[in-house]
This record gives C-alpha cells, structure tokens and sequence, in this order.
C-alpha cells in the first residue's frame, strides 16, 4: 500500500508539470488557434536560465526565478509579434510547423549557450524529503503540487473575473466580433503567449528539481504532455489539468507496477502508456474528453 | 401547419418529396413540419427573409445534416438512408451559399472533381497513365471543357481558382455541378454578392440549364427578381415554417408572404 | 525562342544532366552526401502526397521507414533474399502499416490526428527497441548491402552486382556510393514519375480535393475513406523503401533512429522544398538532410562552430537553429517552398519578357 500512495503521490506531482504544460497550450490555443509545439523548449530554456542565473551567477532562487520567467514570456511575446502575427489566415499545419521551427530553433540555442552536461537547477528545497506516515515524499514534489494548484486557482479567476480575462475568451470565441467591439487583441494574442511561456517555464523548475536534473533533452517530457492535452480536449483548462494528471497518473503507476506484473509490454513502457490510452480515448472521443467539435459553417 | 398541404402538384412520382421535415439544433429550430413535392423537370424555388431555414433545407436535403423529425424520398427511394458520399451517383448535385470549391486547384481541376464519380481510374492506373487511363483523362476533360464553355469560363480553365473575382467563381461552382451530370440540381443563393450585369448572366444561365437539359433544379434564392424570372412554383419559408407554396404571381401577392418580408408596419398602413 | 522551350522545360533538362552526370565530378565524401540526399527525398516524396497532397498531417513517418528498414534487415540479412526482392517487400510491409493507421485518419482532424501520429513514432520506438529478433535490441543490427541478381536468394558467395564491390561498366567505375546514388535515383524518378501522373489523373484531383474541402468532395463522391488510406498506403511504400535504402547504406542502425526527429525533418524537407510540387521534396532534402554533413565538414571554415577540441556552438546544434529559422522563414515569406520562389522568378522573367517584346518587335 505504501507503495501505491508513494507512487501516486510521484504520480500526482508528475500530473501537475504536465498539467502546468498543456495548461500552457490551452491558453494559447484559445486565444490564437495555434497549438504551440514549442511548449517544451520554453520549459527548457525556462529550466536553463533558472539553473544558470542560481548556480552560474549566484542569483537568490527566486530572484533567478523571477527572471527566468520574464525572459521566457518576452520570448513568447516577441515570437508572437514577430512572427505569428503575420500568419493569420494561413492553414493551421502552416503555423503548426512554424511553431515546430521555433521548437527545434529553441532546442538547438541550449546546448549552444549553455553546453550540454547535466546541470542542477539549484533550488533550496534539493533533495530534502518530508515523512507522512511511513510514505516518503520530495520536497520537490511537495512544491510542484502546491504552486500547480496555486497557479490553476490563479488562471481561473483570472479567466472569470478580470477583464484581460474576458478579453481573451472573447478572443478566442471569435476574434472579428472581438476587434469589432474594441478589445485589444493583438495584447490579448501577446498576452497568452507570455503567460504560456511563463507557466512552461515553472514545469521546468519543477521538472529539473530532485531527483531530476537538467540536460539538454530533458524537454522531450513536454512531448509527453501532448497526450495529456489531447485527452483533456484542446480547448479546455479544465481538461488541461484531468488530462495532466490522469498521464502522471498513469505513467507512474504503470512504471511502478508493469515491469512485475506484464513485463512481456516491454521496459519502459511507461514511457508510451500515455499515448496509447490517448489513441485509445480518441477512438471513442476524436476531440478528447472535454473537448468540442469546432462548428463548421456548410 | 404548412399551406403545403393544399398545393396543386399532383404530378405522378414527385422527384424529390419531403413531409414533416423539421430541424432542430437544440433549443434553436431551424425549419418545422416542411412538405415538398417536387416534379420532374421543374423549377423550384425556396424564398424567404435572412435566417429562415434555406440553407438548412439545402443541407438536409443533401444529407448534409440529419433532420430531426420527418422523411424525404428521391425517386420514390428513401433518402435518409444514404450518406452524402452517394450523393454524386444518385445524381443530385448541390452549390454552396459560401463557394465549397477546392481553392488551391485550378478551374478545369474543380470541374474535373465533379466527374469523379463517372471515372474509374485509380491510384494504380492514374500513376501509370496510359491506355486506359489516358484514354478516360482525355474523354472527361473534353466533357468539363464543353461545360465551361457552357458556362462562359472556358478561358480561364488554367487559373487557380483562388485568384478569380467572386462572379467566376460562382460560376465554376456552377459548372462544376453540372459536370457531375445531376439529375437533380440545388443551387444554394446563385447570385448572392454578384453585380446588376453577373446577376442577368446568371439568371439566363440558369433559365438556359433548365430549358436545355431537362434537369429537376431547386433554388435558394434572396433575390425576388431572379426567382420571379425562372422559378415555375416557389415555396415561402419565414421563421422555419412554410407560409405559402404555389407559383411565382401567386406567392407575391400572397398577404402572409408581404407580412414576412415588409414587415407588420406596412400591413398596418394599409 | 521557340515555344516549346519554356524555363520549365529547360530546367527539367539541367537538372536531369546534373543528376545524371554528378557522381563523376565529385569525391566520396559528396557523392555518399548525394546518395543519402537522395534517399531522404525517395521519403519526402512519400510524405509530400500525404500530407502536401492529401493534407493529412503526419509526424509519424520515422516508424514507416523503421518498419521499410526491419523487413529489409530481416529478409536481406537472416534470409539472404535478393535486393529487388527485400527493396520491395520493405515497400509492402510499410504500405500495409499504413493501411491499418490509415482509417484514424478518418476519425481525428488536423492536431489530434499529428499528435496520434506522434505516438505512433514512440509505440514503434518501443517496438523495434524491444523486440530484439527484429531489430537487435538498443545495440542495434546491419543491415545487408544490396545484391542483384536472377535468383530469388543469394548464395553464399554474393549474388552477382554486390554493391560492396565496385563494378566497371563501358570503362566507368561505380563504387558503393555510386551505386547507391544511380539506385536510389531510379527510384526516386520512377516515383516522381508516378505523383506526376496522379497529379493529372483522377486519383490526384481526388486527393487533393480531400485537402481542400472534405465535405464538398464527399458530395462528388470522392471516397474519404478510400483516398485518404491510399494517401497513407503511397506514402508508407515510398517510405518504406526510403528506409530500407537508407539503413542498407548507413549499413548499422539502432532502433532509437527511427525518431521524431527523423520525421520533422522529412517534414521540414517537404516544407522547404515545396509541399505538394513534385520537386519539392528533392530540393527540401537537398537543404535539410545535406546541411548537416556539409556543415560538419567546414565546421573549421565557418565562424562560431565548434570542431576538434575548441570551443563554440556544437554542429548539432548549429544545424537545428539554422532549420528551425529555415521552416519559419520559409512558412511566412513563401510557404511554397524553394519551388514556390522558383515559381515567382519564373513569373518576374515572364513578365520582363513580355514587357521587353513588343519593345524588339518595334
């Protein structure tokens, strides 16, 4: 039993970076229409330049945190302004590809400015653990579920009650009437692009954290992230978060009990587990569980 | 309860016959209780204000959209039981209000799909053309040329359909309907956003489509001016609901169709 | 000029020259370049009717040619068939891959449908990574050289054209590489060939229609079903053989190649080159998959890149910036690709031309 509660625990910590990631998507994708494959190059470059200004320069954490975060945003807003801007009206593989583009571009820069032996990402609460019975939980983990559900709490007032908020559903809702009405869409578009860049950044902190650390590819968990989307539906928050958690979930779960119990699957089948129960819901739902068929005008 | 019901068409195996058609999109309905009967070889036209439900008759019709309630047969056949794909081989072809053409091909291409379903090739014998295939490339094309010369747009068979002026392009919509060689023709608002000049053209074309090929077409029309032309009986939809069916003198100076379009106000005055 | 002689035509002439003549002007070191470039492109061309054609998005292509790859290392390798026979059966068991992932693309659109193809490239990671008779496990496993000959098998000794020894034909010599390149050049036009006549067929305007618009094209009765798992099964053939090419001449490959990173760049190469034309996927391989060796052979000339021991920007790295900024750059400006600034050129030298006419005729 301890067992489970431990690795639910992982399970659920593990769920909230995903969570923290395709909440990032979602924000974009509601307000532009774009799903962002570079997500996990903003974790990683977010992850990097924390570990960089803590450990290289000796910022305090948060400060270097704080920073980090700015810096990813900025390059999110400036992608957005310099580049996405221009491609209204393209098909959507057209920006999909772009987004990849800036992916791979992102990805290539790390090793480039930072090299690529592992790194930590320096922050104060390391490998220190906490005892609650006789289950064994991070610190690390702690903090990631906590801040999540901080950050989650946040975006939803946010969302509902200030009026960027407003702004950027009715953005997403149908942009013409938007600008017909005066909202400034193009900060809106801004806007989301840097709270994704920021929001990727902190699943960065946290996935670098113990018992992790931090190398150049450690983004190719934000690919992992896309199941969780996927299952959540696409334009849905709400989905962002259940669909995160459900492949933490799922992920550790099966790494904890499948290399005993159906080892014919393979080792490390964890790491594929979230897409086949994805293809396996979109089978049933094509748009995911929360998500809703876009309406087509005939 | 639709005037429908009282209509004079008693012409023996209607083409295309509906009863009790309704529409619903949840709490919103789009049409209720339609009837139609509709002749071989006729002109029909479906009229009404913005937002009455043509389009959504178009799209159930075309098996577009399932109705919720009510039944439509095609040569005596159910239609309800086929799907849009068997639309083509069934010979009812359709128009779009907002053009359903394939932008980045060119005119002849879009013509060209609309014989899809009189061709055979494949991706076997198309990769290899010859024989066979070329043979079938060259009859068809010879085919969708004559109806774009038809049509008046045979000089600009090459041009990718996306760099055309809106009036062409509804014409290649229209050519390519009549390559698939319908029997049953729904043009969906054929002069929607066209000039005084295009609109005439339009019109003559239709009126020429009807009178040379013998085709059953049903129209969706705004403009009272086209349909008064050429349709040979016209159904009135307001609100969903059927206000008046019968010919073109008839449905003008029907009182419930003056309401729906002016409006109570001027009913009032007079 | 006559009219007949059209910048097309005449470009099409150059080219073929160029491809035909090249192995003989070059070194080792450009030619293997050039037959890998080529064997990439025989790829390309299969994800350009996909996705460029048919519009299906896929990131998924890596798996096709990993499972193209496997066949050939089975068949080739542990049963000593013949290369015509294991080129061909690599094509197959690819296609038939794609027939069975091809119906989800009936179910999901556009983004759910990249991200299915996605898992489909870990699962088969997975796959290949785990089932060691197929694919020898993470170490890895050769894949056989080509050997033509009339037999179905090969015997002991080598069937008689083994492309590990060169050949001498009408006093030209042919090496590996260079045989290699003339292969994989057959096939590339015989497949180019092939789009070329769907484009002009009903097949091709059927694909392309269910690009377009799926819905209108369904009214015409165009198959959705049918031609978007013929879009799939093309496709996985051409990569199928792409892969088993590819893994012949690399000649050893570990299952972690078969990536997701493999199947960006295809994408990318199809995008640079022109998504839909039928040089495209040539020309976009030409800039994706020829950046790299190029780049880590001048590493020493050119500012900034690291080689030996010193310092600066990793090759690797070097590379995915620069095609990273290159699918950006070419998806604003012109998302036609290479074949779409060729196309403006061609129209500015029409327009100079017919401007400069009537200025001679005077």
């Amino acid at each position: 039993m301890t067992t489970f509660f431990q690795l639910f625990v992982a399970g659920l910590a593990l769920g909230c970076i995903y969570a923290l990631v395709a909440l990032g998507f979602t924000i974009i994708y509601r307000a532009s229409q774009v799903i962002n494959f570079s997500q996990g190059a903003f974790l990683l470059v977010g992850a990097y330049l924390v570990s960089w200004f803590s450990l290289d320069r000796s910022y305090p954490f948060a400060v270097a945190a704080l920073l980090a975060l700015a810096i990813t945003a900025l390059i999110g807003v400036i992608f957005q302004v310099l580049v996405l801007r221009f491609t209204v009206g393209q098909p959507v593989f057209t920006v999909v590809m772009i987004t990849i583009g800036l992916n791979i571009a992102l990805e290539g820069s790390v090793p480039a400015l930072f090299g690529s032996t592992q790194r930590s990402i320096g922050d104060p609460w390391g490998s220190s653990s906490v005892s609650l019975g006789s289950v064994v939980v991070n610190w690390d983990s702690v903090w990631t579920i906590g801040v999540t559900l901080l950050i989650l709490a946040g975006f939803f007032a946010f969302n509902r009650f200030s009026r960027y908020g407003l702004a950027m559903r009715a953005t997403a809702m149908d942009e013409e009437a938007a600008m017909a009405v005066g909202l400034p869409t193009r900060r809106v578009h801004a806007l989301a692009w840097g709270l994704a860049g920021a929001v990727a950044t902190v699943g960065g902190f946290f996935l670098a954290g113990f018992p992790n650390s931090l190398t150049p590819t450690s983004d190719a968990i934000a690919l992992r992230a896309f199941p969780a989307i996927i299952l959540g539906g696409l334009d849905s928050p709400l989905g962002a978060v259940v669909g995160g958690v459900t492949i933490g979930l799922v992920e550790e779960l099966t790494a904890g009990y499948q290399p005993n119990n159906a080892a014919w699957l393979g080792t490390n089948f964890y790491a594929v587990a979230p897409y086949i129960v994805m293809i396996l819901v979109l089978l049933v739902k094509p748009y995911g569980l929360f998500g809703r068929r876009p309406a087509e005008r005939v | 309860m639709s005037d429908g019901a009282v209509d004079v068409v008693a012409d023996a195996a209607p083409v295309l016959a509906a009863s009790g058609l309704t529409l619903t999109f949840g709490a919103v309905t789009a049409f209720t209780d339609v009837d139609l009967r509709i002749g071989d070889g006729e002109l029909f036209a479906v009229i009404g204000p913005n937002g009455a439900g043509k389009t959504s008759l178009f799209n159930v019709i075309s098996r577009v959209y399932r109705p919720t309630r009510g039944a439509i047969s095609y040569r005596g056949e159910d239609l309800l039981h086929r799907r849009p794909s068997e639309m083509a081989s069934l010979g009812i072809a359709r128009t779009f209000q907002n053009l359903g053409l394939f932008h980045n091909m060119s005119v002849l291409d879009n013509v060209l799909v609309g014989r899809h379903h009189l061709m055979r090739s494949g991706s076997l014998l198309g990769g290899v053309y010859a024989g066979f295939a070329q043979r079938e490339e060259r009859e068809h094309r010879r085919a969708a040329m004559d109806v774009l010369e038809f049509v008046g747009i045979a000089d600009r068979a090459r041009f990718p359909v996306q760099v055309l002026p809106y009036g062409v392009q509804k014409r290649v919509e229209l050519a390519r309907a009549l390559a698939m060689e319908p029997r049953l023709l729904l043009l969906d608002e054929p002069v929607a956003g066209m000039s005084a000049a295009e609109r005439t053209q339009i019109t003559q074309l239709v009126r020429r489509i009807h009178a040379e090929r013998g085709l059953t077409i049903v129209l969706v029309e705004h403009d009272m001016g086209m349909v008064m032309q050429v349709a040979e009986r016209v159904m009135v939809l307001d609100f969903g609901r059927v206000i008046c069916v019968g010919t073109p003198a008839e449905v003008q100076h029907d009182a419930n169709v003056i309401r729906a379009y002016l409006g109570e106000a001027l009913e009032d005055a007079s | 000029m006559p009219a007949w002689l059209t910048p097309r035509r005449i470009a099409t002439v150059l080219a073929a020259a160029v491809l035909l003549v090249f192995p003989f002007l070059v070194d080792a070191f450009w030619l293997n370049t050039a037959a890998f470039i080529v064997i990439y492109a025989i790829g390309a061309l299969g994800l350009n009717v996909l996705t460029g054609l048919t519009g299906q998005v896929s990131l998924g292509h890596a798996f096709f040619l990993g499972a193209g790859a496997y066949t050939a290392a089975v068949l080739g390798g542990t049963y000593h068939v013949m290369a015509l026979w294991w080129i061909l059966a690599a094509g197959i068991v690819a296609a038939i891959c794609g027939a069975i992932i091809g119906p989800t693309a009936l179910r999901l659109r556009g983004l759910y449908l990249a991200v299915v193809t996605i898992g489909i490239v870990f699962i088969g990671q997975h796959i290949f990574t785990n089932v060691t008779w197929l694919s020898g496990g993470p170490p890895g496993r050769a894949i056989p050289t080509p050997q033509f000959g009339l037999a179905f098998t090969c015997p002991a000794e080598g069937c008689a054209l083994n492309f590990d020894q060169p050949q001498n034909v009408g006093g030209l010599t042919f090496d590996k590489n260079g045989m290699f390149y003339y292969l994989a050049l057959l096939i590339l036009v015989l497949g180019m060939l092939y789009v070329r006549n769907l484009l002009r067929t009903r097949p091709g305007r059927a694909l392309q229609a269910v690009r377009e618009r799926e819905l209108a094209a369904s009214l015409m009765g165009v198959d959705l079903f049918r031609w978007k798992v013929s879009a799939f099964v093309i496709s996985s053939f051409l990569a199928g053989v792409s892969g088993a090419l590819l893994g012949s001449l690399v000649s050893y490959v570990q299952p972690d190649f078969w990536s997701l990173i493999l199947s960006i760049q295809f994408v990318a190469a199809m995008i640079v080159g022109g998504a839909g034309t039928i040089w495209g996927p040539l020309l976009g391989s030409i800039v994706i998959f020829g950046l790299e060796p190029v780049m880590q052979k001048y590493a020493q000339s050119l500012p900034l890149l690291a080689h030996g021991s010193g310092g600066g920007i990793p090759v690797s790295s070097a590379t995915h910036i620069l095609y990273g900024v290159a699918i950006v750059v070419f998806l604003v400006v012109e998302p036609l690709g290479v074949i779409g600034l060729a196309r403006r050129a061609g129209r500015v030298l029409q327009r100079r031309r017919i401007a400069a006419a009537p200025a001679a005729a005077a």
